[in-house]
């Protein structure tokens, strides 16, 4: 192949060659922008429960409290005993759990979210740690201590030092944390020892009345699963609840991103794979009729002493270098649509489940939400899919195309015009 | 002289129309020799089976007594690379290529580095007083600044064998002096053998011998040129 005369006839037909290019171009956007635009979308659905450095969150539906006094468990966080959670510990994937104990608190004067968490955990609200905006963060081993959602305690009149009693016993405010800094799953009003939280629940009276809650037992589990086997992890960890298990993921999370997602994440792949195939086939369209054009200019090369497999490598040549040049070009149109759409807002909704508050209060059938840029990148690997699939599909093409067109009979298109 | 090209006994038939029959001639080394006749006479059929474009249905073409009826079509093209220059009367350039890529065409599959390239298509082009114009595409270019093009290509190979079909029939008399010129030139100070087919009496009086077809077949031969009237064309020069 002789990239001189090669480069002569891709810059001397600007026209054939801008508006090939311009199709494999388009292709391969569309394809590799769909792509990015399903993989932000799926990036989105992890976003909630990723925030708290979790993949799955399980929990087990329980019955509604006989009645709203003192303690008592949202009907979405029945106990977790001890040998489920080592059960789920042991499950093939599961990188690390973390439990919590999430009630609610009616008092006469307040109503209060209380969660109970362990504050060496990596793992799910024990996160908070980071979003200290005042004081301390709870410590390993204390009781009797808690931090408030300073927003909460803004409402609330509280401050450092301050003693508020939950259940008739008393815990002093350490800390202050923003809750919107560290998502929205499994937010409370305060922040407890775990160890506080079981005792607090196992003593009262309208937990037991509807739950077998045991020492050692939490009503939220996180799950940090690896990325291979989180599907199993999930599958397992939902027969291991039983029936009433509820376990939210990215994958659950994606079911409610909208109509939209549903559609590119189900018909990405064909669209796009629809798209790249016909600009291959408008790139060869645009060849062949070339290459009819140029029946004389072949005719000439075989005369002046061309032999058949350098005509076809010549013009497999110019083939691959539109296909490339249009892959290149589409790749970059790719990488600024995706640009385009990593500035668009989506918003994931938290189910309520997962940070439950009483529906007859104020404010408590109001949905929860996650809203971020949409975190759409291109994929190099899908990057590397599309290119190699332009280019062998315009290599095995232009390779057919150009061998019928070597096999012109010099004598027939030299005639005399 | 020797023997350059011989045919014995040569047909050519498209289906049921015999092209040519029973031609049997030779070419020598350093000879200029034209083929004249009417329109459908087989000449440019003939010049066709000599430039190996196309197989004849009967007889032997045989290159300084190697019979090039046993090569396949890439060893045609390869064996025209070397030893045969082609000029038609279309020109035949490829739009896109400047004059000189137009003249280096034949060397672009080959082994030739670019600069070689370059250097030996720009002396090919200065050889047909057109260097000037290295850079120009065939749209660029007058019919007869486009034929010495061709024929620069022909000759980037050193070829020992030029075949031209009607190479001045396309071009206006001053252009058809040049070009003619060009041929006794190369034929007498480089000395390839020239031949070119013609209806044009004045083209054959450049030849050093005529060569006469009708119906397909040789029907006067070994006239020698000067039979025939002075070229004015020539003689303008």
């Amino acid at each position: 192949m002789n990239p001189a005369y090669l480069l002569a006839e891709l810059a001397r037909r600007p026209g054939r060659t801008l508006s090939a290019i311009l199709s494999v171009a388009l292709g391969l956007a569309l394809f590799v922008s769909l792509q990015a635009y399903a993989a932000g979308y799926r990036e989105a659905a992890r976003a909630p429960l990723a925030e708290i450095g979790a993949d799955i969150a399980a929990q087990r539906q329980g019955d509604v409290p006989e009645a709203f006094q003192g303690i008592v468990f949202p009907h979405s966080t029945a106990p977790i005993h001890p040998d489920e959670i080592a059960a789920v510990r042991r499950l093939p994937g599961v990188e690390t759990v973390g439990e919590v104990v999430l009630f609610w608190d009616f008092e006469p004067e307040r109503f209060l979210v209380v969660l109970g968490l362990d504050p060496t955990s990596n793992i799910g609200p024990g996160r908070l740690r980071a979003a200290v905006t005042a004081g301390r963060f709870l410590a390993t081993d204390e009781h009797g201590v808690a931090v408030a959602d300073v927003t909460f305690a803004h409402q609330a009149g509280l401050g450092l030092g301050d003693t508020l009693p939950i259940a008739g016993q008393p815990f002093t405010l350490v800390g202050l944390v923003d809750t919107s800094r560290a998502g929205q799953v499994a937010n409370a009003n305060l922040y407890i020892p775990l160890a506080d939280a079981r005792a607090l629940s196992a003593a009262a009276p309208n937990v037991r009345a509807v739950h077998d809650f045991r020492a050692g037992d939490a009503n939220i589990l996180f799950i940090k699963a690896n990325q291979a086997q989180a599907d199993s992890v999930i599958t397992a960890v939902t027969d291991l609840l039983g029936e009433k298990a509820i376990v939210s993921s990215a994958r659950s999370f994606s079911q409610v991103l909208g109509e939209a997602y549903r559609l590119v994440d189900r018909f990405g792949w064909l669209v796009g794979l629809a798209g790249l195939l016909l600009a291959v086939a408008a790139l060869l369209r645009a060849m062949a009729a070339n290459l009819w054009e140029r029946r004389r200019d072949v005719g000439v090369m075989r005369a002046v002493g061309w032999r058949r497999r350098e005509i076809v490598l010549q013009l497999t040549g110019e083939v691959l270098a539109l296909a490339l040049g249009g892959v290149l070009a589409g790749l970059a149109l790719a990488v600024l649509v995706t640009l385009v759409l990593s500035q668009t807002h989506v918003t994931v909704p938290v189910p309520w489940e997962l940070s439950p508050t009483p529906h007859f209060l104020p404010g408590g059938a109001q949905a929860m939400a996650v809203t971020i840029n949409l975190p759409a990148q291109v994929d190099p690997v899908m990057a590397l899919i599309s290119l190699a699939l332009a280019l062998t599909c315009s290599a095995a093409l232009g390779l057919g195309l150009a061998g019928r067109a070597a096999k012109i009979k010099p004598a027939e298109v030299l005639r005399s015009e | 002289m020797n023997d350059l090209l011989r045919t014995e006994n040569l047909d050519k038939a498209f289906g049921r129309v015999n092209a040519v029959q029973g031609v049997s001639l030779t070419i020598a080394a350093g000879e200029f020799v034209a083929i004249m006749g009417r329109s459908g006479s087989g000449k440019t059929t003939l010049l066709q089976l000599l430039a190996g474009l196309e197989s004849p249905t009967a007889g032997h073409i045989l290159f300084q007594g190697q019979d090039i009826g046993h090569l396949n079509e890439d060893g045609l093209a390869l064996w025209r690379r070397e030893h045969v220059g082609l000029v038609f009367q279309a020109f035949h350039l490829i739009p896109t290529l400047s004059a000189m890529e137009n003249v280096a065409l034949p060397l672009y599959p080959t082994a030739v580095r670019p600069e070689e390239r370059r250097l030996r298509a720009l002396a090919r082009l200065e050889q047909v007083g057109l260097s000037h114009r290295a850079g120009h595409r065939p749209g660029q270019l007058s019919g007869g600044e486009q034929q010495r093009v061709a024929i620069a290509r022909a000759l980037i190979n050193q070829p020992s064998l030029v075949l031209a079909d009607e190479p001045t029939g396309n071009l206006d008399s001053q252009s058809s002096a040049e070009v003619l010129d060009l041929f006794r030139k190369l034929n007498h100070e480089f000395g390839v053998a020239v031949m070119v087919v013609t209806h044009d009496r004045e083209v054959a009086a450049v030849a050093g011998r005529l060569i006469e077809m009708k119906d397909g077949s040789i029907v006067k031969r070994d006239h020698p040129a000067r039979s025939l009237p002075a070229p004015s064309v020539r003689d303008e020069r």
